[in-house]
């Protein structure tokens, strides 16, 4: 797919792909939006290559303080089977070999290809695997009130559509309640370098904000949809009974080299094969066109155009991809999937 | 001199509040009202860590040091005087 092929809206950042319609957004007499002149100006003081840098050497000595100190695993990390966190996976294991569990939420909508990714990505590096899958009902009614309306605070629907941010907040709690219960000192994510900040790629969870945040997400779901999820989240009495075997959350892709052609061929050699029913976003959930669908019919911008918008600026991918991965149509076929089964009910 | 809490007012109006300050007070939480979330509080870190030369533990990252502007006006001002 070329640039000329998707629909690129009327005034965009000339720098990166952020649209007029973004929240908050303004242009310089360049074209330039405030976002990418925020990020000049920080760059200039803190060269992000250092930064970059000294966040290595911290996870080289976090993980020298805490290699084999926990009963049985000394990582569990948070699996969907799709590009990144597959990659973080196998980065951790050969640069650390590290004790590790891949946890996997099965949102009843894993591409059937991100399935065999995670045997196969798992077997190859000799990882244990564990997969959880929660109710249908319990998601369907999550997806269905999630996909009907924004419950989450405007900040967060910046970087995701609500029906990401509903399953990611279960992945969080279900991944940090299994450390809990496992006594696991480390937790692994995959997030890109666009989206979340460097600053939290290590950092010690801390109770007492762990349950802030997450009283937070539970006050925005309605109390009839809370009875449903309420085992998916940290019980409260964790908070204090766990707290101080609270662990750091990690993100490695943040600081470590990221490029994604790069990343593909490594993966590829373990087995990993890219799915051919997902979005451009996505390499491995079936929702994931509905919930970006959903989001700019209500907010007039795609949910992951600040993530791919923060790479195109990092320079971790070209621009023209990034106006590929979020300015190409959303597959009319996957939508409809989507829909029909939050709407059907079937399973 | 402009005042520490009266920079880091402009700096959420800014950053979260896209330039309008609507309702907030000191007394507002920046996690119950929505207007900061997990993500968007490390954003306010760095910046805390760039404006003002400072290093935030991670053991000081509690909702009773960073969660409205009093709470932050207080812990800016315990942290300068022990650093």
């Amino acid at each position: 797919m070329t640039t000329d092929q998707v629909n690129i809206p009327e005034k965009i950042c000339d720098n990166c792909i952020l649209p007029g319609t973004f929240p908050g957004i303004a242009f310089n007499d360049q074209g330039t939006c405030n976002y990418c002149q925020k990020e000049a100006v920080s760059s200039n003081k803190i060269n992000p290559a250092e930064k970059k840098n000294q966040y290595r050497l911290r996870l080289d000595a976090l993980i020298e303080n805490t290699k084999g100190s926990a009963p049985v695993y000394d990582m569990i990390i948070a699996y969907s089977g799709g590009k990144d966190s597959s990659y973080t996976l196998k980065l951790l294991k050969e640069r650390y070999n590290l004790r590790m569990v891949a946890l996997t939420f099965d949102n009843h909508f894993v591409s059937s290809t991100a399935f065999e990714n995670i045997k196969k990505v798992t077997d190859s590096l000799e990882i244990d695997s564990i997969t959880f899958k929660p109710s249908w009902r319990s998601i369907k009614e999550m997806f269905a009130l999630t996909a009907k309306k924004d419950i989450f605070s405007r900040q967060t629907l910046l970087r995701a559509s609500s029906i990401c941010t509903a399953c990611i907040c279960l992945v969080k709690s279900m991944v940090l309640k299994t450390a809990l219960e496992m006594s696991i000192p480390l937790v692994g994510f995959g997030w890109s370098p666009g989206q979340a900040p460097i600053q939290s790629a290590i950092l010690k969870t801390n109770p007492s904000f762990s349950l802030s945040t997450q009283n937070v997400l539970k006050n925005a779901f309605p109390p009839e949809l809370i009875d449903e999820l309420h085992q998916y989240f940290i019980p409260d009495d964790y908070f204090n009974s766990f707290k101080d075997s609270f662990p750091h959350n990690i993100h490695p892709l943040a600081f470590y080299d990221y490029d994604e052609d790069r990343i593909k061929k490594e993966l590829n050699e373990l087995g990993w094969l890219a799915p051919e029913d997902t979005d451009t976003n996505s390499s491995n959930c079936l929702i994931n066109a509905y919930a970006n669908n959903c989001h700019i019919s209500r907010h007039g911008f795609h949910p992951y155009v600040w993530e791919i918008a923060n790479m195109v600026r990092q320079g971790l991918i070209s621009r023209d991809l990034g106006l590929i991965k979020i300015y190409s149509k959303q597959n009319k076929t996957m939508i409809n999937y989507a829909k029909r089964r939050l709407t059907n009910g079937a399973t | 001199m402009e005042q520490p809490k009266n920079k880091i007012r402009s700096f959420i109006v800014e950053n979260f509040l896209f330039g309008e300050e609507n309702d907030l007070t000191d007394d507002t939480s920046f996690l119950n009202e929505g207007i900061i979330d997990s993500t968007g509080v490390l954003e306010l870190i760095e910046f805390l860590e760039e404006e003002f030369e400072i290093e935030i533990d991670d053991d000081d990252m509690i909702p009773e040091n960073l969660d409205s502007l009093n709470n932050l006006d207080k812990f800016l001002k315990k942290i300068i005087i022990t650093s």
